[in-house]
């Protein structure tokens, strides 16, 4: 459903007129209905990553499938959950979710009755007519969700949704948003640095380090579902993944709290 | 209201210092004006009022003796204005008739500046290839003084309401252009992200993103927009042939001697640039960017 092959992208710093290689050569394929989580540490190219399915950006070199057919621009089938809210501050809840909504063309009516749905499934109808600013940042993030499900995306693309939740916010929002998957299986592609968060999620585990290493693992996690995250099976699983990561170059192991600095810079070449 | 009534009246934008400079004598009153009433807020507020009243007393007694010449004090202003608003002509018409054509000029005028300016402002916020075309024109355009467009207003359009429109057009035009481009320019990457992911085409973009979200700016821009091209009213009328305003009854007074109608002139267009503050433009801020939680910080 979603395939890189070969891609990279290279930003160039306009100030020092530097290049910076974000994404070197990266190949993964997405299957249809998968929940992949995206692991690795701060600064190795996870959400340039998404950026490119989103596409925010486009790959520097290699090709980029979504269903087949090379990304162009970003859509409504790719919906995308952002770490930082980006509700829009001057529309209320119900008018943020309503938002794309009104760019598909549907009527007012129609409109009204998925936008209702949407709120009330993310369980802030008694906040619809409240703007962001009134709402804490675990109820914002859910309105995100709600504004792209809302849309009934092919794909939801998450840039570490919950990393800036405390820690009981982000196991609700969590076992939320598995709730929601169950029910119709998007293909999900989630980044995050938390790998216990990765193990109680994913269906596999892609684990991203700085280029050029690129794609460093690749790790099916076969807990049935529902999972418990306390279950001995979660902890072993994640012992696993912990294990996999060890074996691997000391500063691909990502942190395990949100908002350490990045453990690597990525290469920096001279342009020319 | 967290915020000092000071921390309100400072300029917000580094580049509009010359404007800011301009505008200064109109900074105090618009600042009275956005201060909430409560308590010791009614005291200061009748004290800032009559500070200034003192002052002109006090003025006026002074200049009446040492020059012997007749300067009015608040009280025949007041006296003058009585006359004046029960009808009493001032240069062959009534007072309110000289209100409403300011009015109508200013309107139109600042009407055209906002059209303008606010849309100008959204495609020079959106291409960095237009905003570096056009931003030092526009620039250099807020450097002009307001008087210097007389001799420009008179060569474009002749001497009549359409020179006086266009000057304050054109004054007010400048910062609203620059602080809507700073604005779009400031509306986050992410919101133009999200809103190309939800399917926002251009027209949804700009109209319900960019704007929105430059609208903080914007209102700095039109406030000052508006205070510029209310001051240049009076040198608007200056040539304007048909013989009514506010401005040009001021001017009208060197040769009238009638110096007690011109400070009722100049206390109605202070009024007015008041009432406009706190009746438009406060409103519109409570409304949109302090409910949405976008006001600026101290």
């Amino acid at each position: 459903m979603i395939e890189l092959h070969q891609a990279s992208k290279t930003f160039a710093n306009e100030e020092t007129g530097h290049f910076v290689q974000a994404l070197q050569d990266v190949d993964l394929t997405v299957g249809e209905n998968e929940f992949v989580c995206l692991l690795g540490p701060s600064g190795c190219g996870k959400s340039t990553l998404l950026n490119l399915v989103a596409g925010f950006e486009r790959p520097t070199a290699g090709h980029l499938l979504f269903e087949g057919r090379p990304v162009r621009a970003a859509g409504p089938d790719r919906g995308v959950v952002f770490q930082d809210p980006t509700l829009f501050p001057w529309l209320t809840v119900a008018q943020n979710v309503d938002f794309g909504l009104r760019n598909l063309g549907l009527d007012a009516a129609e409109r009204r009755r998925i936008t209702d749905r949407f709120v009330s499934l993310v369980g802030l109808a008694d906040f619809a007519r409240s703007r962001p600013h009134q709402l804490s940042g675990g109820m914002k993030q859910r309105v995100q969700l709600a504004r792209v499900l809302a849309l009934d995306p092919r794909a939801l693309l998450m840039d570490e949704p919950f990393g800036a939740l405390d820690a009981q916010t982000r196991d609700r929002l969590q076992d939320q948003l598995l709730d929601i998957w169950e029910r119709d299986r998007k293909t999900v592609i989630f980044v995050t640095h938390n790998v216990e968060e990765a193990v109680y999620l994913a269906d596999r585990v892609v684990v991203l380090a700085p280029a050029p290493d690129g794609i460093t693992a690749d790790v099916p996690i076969s807990i049935p579902r529902p999972r418990n995250r306390y279950s001995e099976e979660t902890r072993e699983a994640t012992m696993a993944l912990i294990g996999v990561l060890a074996d691997l170059p000391c500063c691909v192991l990502p942190s395990r709290r949100a908002g350490e600095t990045p453990s690597r810079q990525p290469a920096i070449t001279k342009p020319g | 209201m967290s915020t000092s009534p000071e921390s309100d009246c400072r300029m917000p934008e580094a580049h509009l210092r010359p404007t800011a400079q301009a505008s200064a004598a109109a900074a105090p009153a618009l600042c009275l004006a956005r201060r909430r009433l409560s308590g010791i807020g009614v005291l200061t507020a009748v004290g800032s009022l009559l500070i200034p009243l003192a002052l002109w007393w006090g003025l006026a007694a002074i200049v009446m003796h040492l020059r012997h010449v007749a300067f009015p004090g608040p009280g025949e202003t007041a006296l003058r204005f009585i006359e004046l608003a029960r009808g009493r002509l001032l240069n062959d018409a009534t007072v309110y008739r000289h209100i409403a054509d300011s009015l109508q000029r200013w309107a139109l005028g600042f009407g055209l500046a906002v059209g303008i300016g606010v849309s100008s402002g959204l495609l020079l916020g959106w291409s960095r290839l237009l905003e570096r075309l056009s931003m030092p024109t526009v620039t250099v355009l807020q450097l002009v003084p307001g008087l210097a467009w007389i001799p420009i207003a008179i060569l474009l359009f002749g001497i009549g309401e359409s020179a006086t429109v266009f000057m304050i057009a054109v004054t007010a035009l400048a910062p609203i252009v620059i602080n809507t481009t700073a604005g779009v320019k400031g509306v986050d990457e992410l919101f133009i992200r999200a809103a190309r992911m939800m399917g926002a085409n251009d027209r949804t973009l700009f109209a319900r993103v960019l704007l929105p979200g430059s609208l903080p700016h914007l209102l700095s821009g039109l406030r000052v927009g508006f205070a510029n091209g209310w001051r240049v009213l009076v040198a608007g009328e200056m040539i304007v042939g048909t013989g009514t305003g506010l401005g040009y009854s001021i001017i009208q007074s060197r040769w009238t001697l009638d110096y007690a109608g011109a400070f009722v002139c100049i206390a109605i267009i202070c009024a007015i640039g008041l009432l406009v503050e706190r009746g438009f433009l406060l409103p519109l801020e409570r409304r949109t960017v302090e409910r949405w939680g976008l006001a600026r910080a101290g």
